[in-house]
């Protein structure tokens, strides 16, 4: 277990600069989910740390330890890939003794290990099979458990659920952060996915075009975004986003202070913070029932307001309601530079 | 009327159709196998009568001892041992060489890739004929005539660019992940190249085995040029002795040429469940 600090991290590759300026601090022991759209560099940075790609600017630290030149098995840092990649023409046994094969643990030690970990990820029935006869859930079982046995200092994941279906993503989420919080082990948890970012992360740092957004505790993340991209990327349905004027953000009365008076703002308000019942009135242009709950949406002139309600709240599409929103639930947003105020 | 199945029956699985699709491939077999039929027959043909007019599938009498004698004329068992010494070194070699070089080629950027795989393409369209005056200049001047080297050195280089190119394909259609999965899991390049790359392109493997054994089994052309002494001889150097012999007594011929297309034969019929097996692994 260690803590790894990213100073000043780029790369570039051609014109294309995929990670800038890249400052991050992971503690030993924590659970840092990177999260952001396709192309953010959340996996650049990801094989930057695991030393598959080498930075072209900036540092990396492992612990004590400076390993920016260091190659990947000289880290001690174990990866769960997309894939999995696990050996196809090996037993689960040998896929998660892999590594111990490769640094001569004798065969007795390698063994023990690797039923070990075979035992904390719920493996151990698979330990002869091969990779071509297990499901999606047992294949990520098996990797988790190639990854623990060697006891990184580091556990990178790279997006291991996205190839689940969604009631075992589900499953395989809870028992991630049961193994987390039973391994106390520094893990950095790469997703696209904010919702998994959210639930998982000790605390979630969000990338978005080469650049760190915001890093904080999820709830930080989702009720302070600290600029527009972070607003409307994280949450899902995403932050209703609206431009100020006069006093008010589309159908909502907003309090601006006076010191941003005259300057151009938008306003950022979540989907369940807007309430049914009073203000001014819009129409429901569409109605999504989600079970538990119902998102609503919204027209109010040319733009659209996505709300959350309860399930039993269910307006006829065409018909109107009046909206409002408490003042302490309302983001104000520069309109140019897109930071929060 | 169809019958209602029962809850939980299996059906039994229906005979295959369209067996007659096989005929063709049936046909095309014929052909191949025919000359080798006739080889065998031949063989066995009393040596010394004129030729038959028409193909004879069995020849009336037997002769057995064609063989007995194909090995007196000849010193068929010591070209046999040479072939076979020098297919033993010159096979692995061509194996580990085409498939480093095809590792490499797989694994470097694309657009080095790219020109190795040029380079490779344009050396495989030099006709080999063009290299034999450079090729022997060059294995005079380092006195390595008449020695098995000539006949062994191309190996060194995989010995034919379609190898090479046959392996960097099949290592690039791996998934790259594994070859990361492997390097983080302490591997170097050469523990990679032999632990996860060359048991997932096995049947690569088995292709250009028995594509090179069959080339350097073949081979007239080298051993003519390079080897002067007889007890270096390869196999078809002695096939080429009894050639010369007069035309009553090509069964004698034929009897050597069975010994000489045996092992490849033999060897092809031993790999082949290689080619059959399924990638079942990467699904």
């Amino acid at each position: 277990m260690a803590s790894l600090v990213l100073t000043g991290v780029g790369k570039r590759y051609g014109e294309v600069e995929a990670l800038r300026g890249l400052n991050l601090e992971v503690g030993e022991g924590e659970l840092l989910a990177l999260v952001g759209p396709s192309g953010s560099g959340k996996t650049t940075a990801l094989r930057i740390v695991a030393g598959l790609e080498q930075p072209s600017a900036g540092s990396v630290r492992i612990g004590a330890r400076d390993v920016t030149r260091v190659p990947p098995a000289a880290r001690n840092v174990s990866m769960v890939f997309q894939s999995y990649a696990l050996f196809p023409h090996l037993s689960v046994a040998e896929n998660v003794g892999f590594g111990l094969r490769a640094r001569r643990v004798s065969k007795g030690e390698a063994g023990q290990r690797v039923r070990a970990a075979a035992e904390i990820v719920g493996c151990s029935s698979l330990l002869e099979r091969k990779p071509h006869e297990l499901s999606g859930g047992e294949r990520q079982r098996v990797a988790l458990a190639r990854a623990l046995v060697r006891e990184p200092d580091l556990f990178l994941l790279d997006e291991p659920l996205s190839n689940l279906d969604a009631q075992l993503r589900v499953q395989m989420r809870a028992e991630l952060k049961r193994l987390h919080q039973r391994l106390e082990t520094t893990m950095i948890y790469v997703t696209h996915d904010q919702y998994e970012a959210l639930t998982l992360g000790d605390r979630v740092a969000v990338l978005g075009d080469g650049v760190l957004q915001q890093v904080g505790p999820p709830e930080e993340v989702y009720d302070r975004p600290i600029n527009r991209f972070v607003a409307a990327f994280v949450g899902t349905p995403a932050m209703n986003l609206l431009p100020v004027e006069g006093g008010r953000a589309g159908p909502f009365a907003v309090r601006v202070p006076a010191s941003l008076a005259g300057r151009a703002l938008e306003a950022g308000v979540r989907p369940e913070h807007v309430q049914l019942g009073t203000g001014d009135s819009v129409e429901v242009q569409l109605v999504e029932s989600a079970g538990s709950e119902t998102f609503l949406h919204l027209g109010w002139r040319e733009r659209t307001i996505v709300a959350r309600t309860g399930a039993g709240v269910r307006p006829a599409v065409g018909s109107s309601v009046t909206v409002s929103v408490a003042p302490g639930h309302v983001r104000l947003f520069d309109a140019e530079s897109g930071s929060a105020l | 009327m169809a019958r209602p199945s029962l809850p939980g029956a299996r059906r039994r699985p229906r005979p295959e159709r369209g067996g007659w699709r096989h005929i063709p491939a049936l046909a095309l077999a014929l052909v191949f196998c025919l000359p080798l039929v006739y080889m065998v027959a031949g063989s066995f043909r009393k040596a010394g009568l004129p030729p038959p007019r028409t193909p004879e599938l069995l020849p009336s009498p037997i002769a057995f001892d064609n063989y007995e004698r194909a090995f007196e004329l000849v010193d068929l068992g010591r070209h046999l041992l040479n072939s076979i010494a020098v297919a033993a070194i010159a096979v692995p070699l061509t194996i580990l060489f085409a498939s480093w070089a095809g590792f490499a080629i797989s694994r470097l950027p694309r657009r080095a890739a790219a020109a190795l795989v040029g380079i490779s393409l344009v050396a495989l369209m030099v006709p080999a004929t063009a290299l034999l005056v450079p090729r022997f200049a060059l294995f005079k001047t380092l006195g390595l005539t008449d020695t098995w080297i000539p006949l062994i050195a191309p190996s060194l280089l995989g010995t034919s660019p379609f190898y090479v190119l046959l392996y960097a394909w099949s290592f690039r259609r791996l998934p790259g992940d594994l070859f990361e999965a492997s390097r983080l899991e302490g591997l170097g390049v050469l523990g990679t190249w032999w632990r996860v790359g060359m048991p997932l392109v096995r049947p690569v493997t088995v292709a250009v085995a028995v594509l090179a054994f069959v080339f350097t089994w073949s081979n007239f052309l080298d051993p003519l040029i390079y080897l002067f002494d007889p007890d270096k001889y390869t196999l078809p150097l002695g096939l080429r002795s009894l050639a010369q012999l007069d035309r009553q007594n090509f069964p004698l011929l034929l009897a050597g040429a069975v010994v000489a297309t045996a092992p490849v034969i033999l060897a092809f019929l031993y790999v082949q469940r290689f080619f059959l097996q399924e990638h079942r692994e990467l699904g």
